[in-house]
């Protein structure tokens, strides 16, 4: 039986899994679910959830279950108690060393985008950064990780296979979705806890201070409506539609995204960047004013449920990617959108 | 203090062309330095300007071309410059490439005690290279820094962004350290900088130099390989909202919040 590695993100303070563990899980789940179709005699995969941690809380653990772990190992020693990205990555292989895994998935998030580099340089395996598809596909007698990801700024996707084993990839948060089952409360003879034989100490770097900065991430939080400006909202001047957008976003309680190149140009501040280089939203309805579609950005959001693209281009990329389109001068819909609020 | 700065040479991504195979047309793409590697350099030399008895050397892997963007670092403050550059180097992935940046770290400037780099490169956008390299020679990392505040031969202070945490690092010597922010004090060279740029030697490194066999890099070596590369295909068909689309769009809204 083949074997998918989850990596799992706890979190410090609460000891539970952060949400992108079981998003990650589910798409395993799907992955080892497909894979049963193809025509090959080891078609049949183990989930192994994997997290690193002293201590770890058992709601998380049934959720881990019921996002689609079919083993659930919990790496215990009190200096997992802090994350380290050396001891995180070498006691990681430590298990690895006598419980191998034919595919490992981490969360591409600050943690695992330091820790997962290392554990494949350490495994002298590759690794694919920031996937938005993993399939499991055939190719020659063998069923192989395909993962896809974007490149040269998102204007290039790329499949990339991996020739050694482990293979492995990262996925960012909210790139798939988390779908939990009913689970049979009997999992504990599917749960392991692997104490450390070396338990390392970290060296050499130390944390002298800690400090909450109100940014990014946080801001698209749970956010329902993104209202997002892009290069069809400037008048050649002046921030005027920028400004009217974040009205029209605060009459109906909406988070306000832009574009790379609006942020570029300073109209409107980094932490409303969406896109590759900035955050992914997953909001209930996305409306795009003036945003041409680049695929930079279009990979932020287009997780979206519901997407409307205002865009005077009728060919504009956007409406590729959208369920509603309007082909209208963005500035006038958004005056048009004011005055009817205001009536 | 010796510090190597690592740095890529990249397409200008706001610039990509296509061939009408949609594949990217190198023909006319222009090339320059990874922008965070330049602010890389920036803090490499303010470092330098503020302590004595600093010295920057830099390191690349490219094709021969990458000597313009190393003259340029060289202009910029750096005092020395490795390429790495041979046929059987390229199509490494993120893992070999940084196995040969790491032996080329070791047989060429072992005495480092801060590597800085870029936190990313804009082409490929993974993060992974400076990670790897740093294990790969056993040093401690931190990423995504947004400010050095003190180097020294014994610790380096910065500042790291994770998200809406900001931590105080201080991390022993000798470590890599990945920015993702530019430098307050940005070197911007002057032709005398340019002439006295051109005069500095550039070491350029190959595969054998390095004792490297063929098998284990470039594409061949890679643990990776691109499966298959495309532009991304459409996916929805959008439907039009037509004249009452206030209306509508409000009503969506509506339904959102309520």
């Amino acid at each position: 039986m083949a074997k998918i590695g989850v990596y799992l993100e706890v979190d410090e303070k609460n000891h539970c899994l952060n949400d992108v563990s079981f998003e990650l899980l589910s798409k395993a789940k799907k992955m080892k679910n497909d894979a049963k179709k193809i025509n090959l005699k080891d078609n049949e995969f183990d989930i192994i959830a994997i997290a690193l941690s002293n201590d770890i809380c058992q709601d998380s653990v049934k959720k881990a279950f019921s996002a689609g772990a079919d083993y659930f190992v919990h790496i215990k020693d009190e200096s997992l108690n802090v994350f380290n990205q050396i001891v995180f990555s070498l006691s990681f292989v430590e298990y690895f060393s006598s419980n191998p895994l034919d595919i490992i998935i981490f969360p591409a998030t600050f943690q695992g985008r330091i820790v997962a580099p290392r554990i494949t340089t350490l495994l002298e395996t590759g690794l694919v950064a920031d996937c938005i598809e993993l399939d499991l596909i055939e190719k020659d007698e063998k069923i192989m990780l395909a993962a896809t990801r974007p490149t040269f700024g998102s204007e290039l996707m790329a499949t990339i296979l991996s020739k050694k084993n482990p293979q492995c990839a990262t996925v960012r948060p909210h790139t798939f979705i988390a779908q939990f089952d009913e689970v049979a409360d009997n999992f504990s003879d599917r749960f392991f806890e692997y104490n450390l034989k070396y338990p390392l100490q970290p060296t050499g770097l130390k944390i002298l201070r800690s400090f909450f900065e109100n940014v990014q991430d946080e801001y698209f939080e749970n956010a329902k409506i993104v209202l997002a400006g892009g290069m069809g909202l400037y008048t050649g001047k002046n921030r005027e539609y920028y400004e009217k957008l974040e009205s029209l976003a605060s009459k109906i309680g909406a988070k306000i995204g832009a574009t790379r190149k609006v942020v570029d140009m300073n109209l409107m501040p980094k932490i409303n960047q969406i896109g590759q280089t900035g955050s992914s939203v997953d909001a209930d309805l996305y409306v795009a004013f003036g945003i041409s579609g680049a695929l930079q950005h279009v990979a932020g959001m287009k997780n979206s449920k519901k997407i409307i693209a205002v865009n005077v281009d009728e060919n504009a990329e956007i409406f590729n990617y959208s369920d509603y389109k309007v082909v209208a001068d963005a500035k006038k819909v958004i005056d048009d959108l004011i005055d009817y609020l205001n009536k | 203090m010796n510090i190597v700065v690592c740095v890529k040479q990249v397409p200008d991504t706001d610039d990509i062309k296509w061939t009408k195979e949609n594949n990217l047309d190198r023909s006319n793409m222009l090339s320059r330095i990874n922008e965070q590697d330049e602010w890389a350099i920036d803090y490499a030399v303010s470092i330098k300007n503020k302590f004595k008895d600093v010295k920057i050397s830099v390191i690349s892997m490219g094709p021969m071309q990458v000597i313009d963007t190393l003259r340029y670092t060289l202009a910029k403050g750096a005092d020395d410059a490795i390429l790495l550059s041979d046929k059987f180097f390229s199509g490494s992935d993120t893992y070999v490439t940084a196995k040969i940046l790491a032996l080329g770290i070791s047989k060429y400037l072992s005495g480092f005690d801060l590597i800085l780099t870029g936190q990313m490169a804009s082409d490929g956008d993974t993060a992974q290279t400076p990670v790897s390299l740093a294990q790969l020679l056993g040093i401690v990392d931190a990423t995504n820094v947004v400010e050095i505040y003190n180097a020294d031969k014994n610790n380096v202070l910065v500042s790291q962004k994770l998200g809406s945490v900001i931590n105080m690092i201080e991390i022993s010597t000798p470590c890599l350290v990945a920015v993702k922010n530019p430098c307050k004090e940005q070197t911007k060279p002057l032709i005398d900088d340019y002439i006295r740029a051109q005069d500095s030697h550039i070491k350029i490194i190959g595969s054998e130099d390095l004792s490297l066999d063929k098998e284990e890099i470039g594409i061949k070596g890679s643990p990776t390989m691109v499966y298959k590369a495309y532009r991304p295909e459409f996916v929805k068909d959008a439907v039009e909202l037509k004249e009452d689309y206030i209306q509508q769009i409000v009503d969506f809204m509506v339904k959102v919040n309520e």
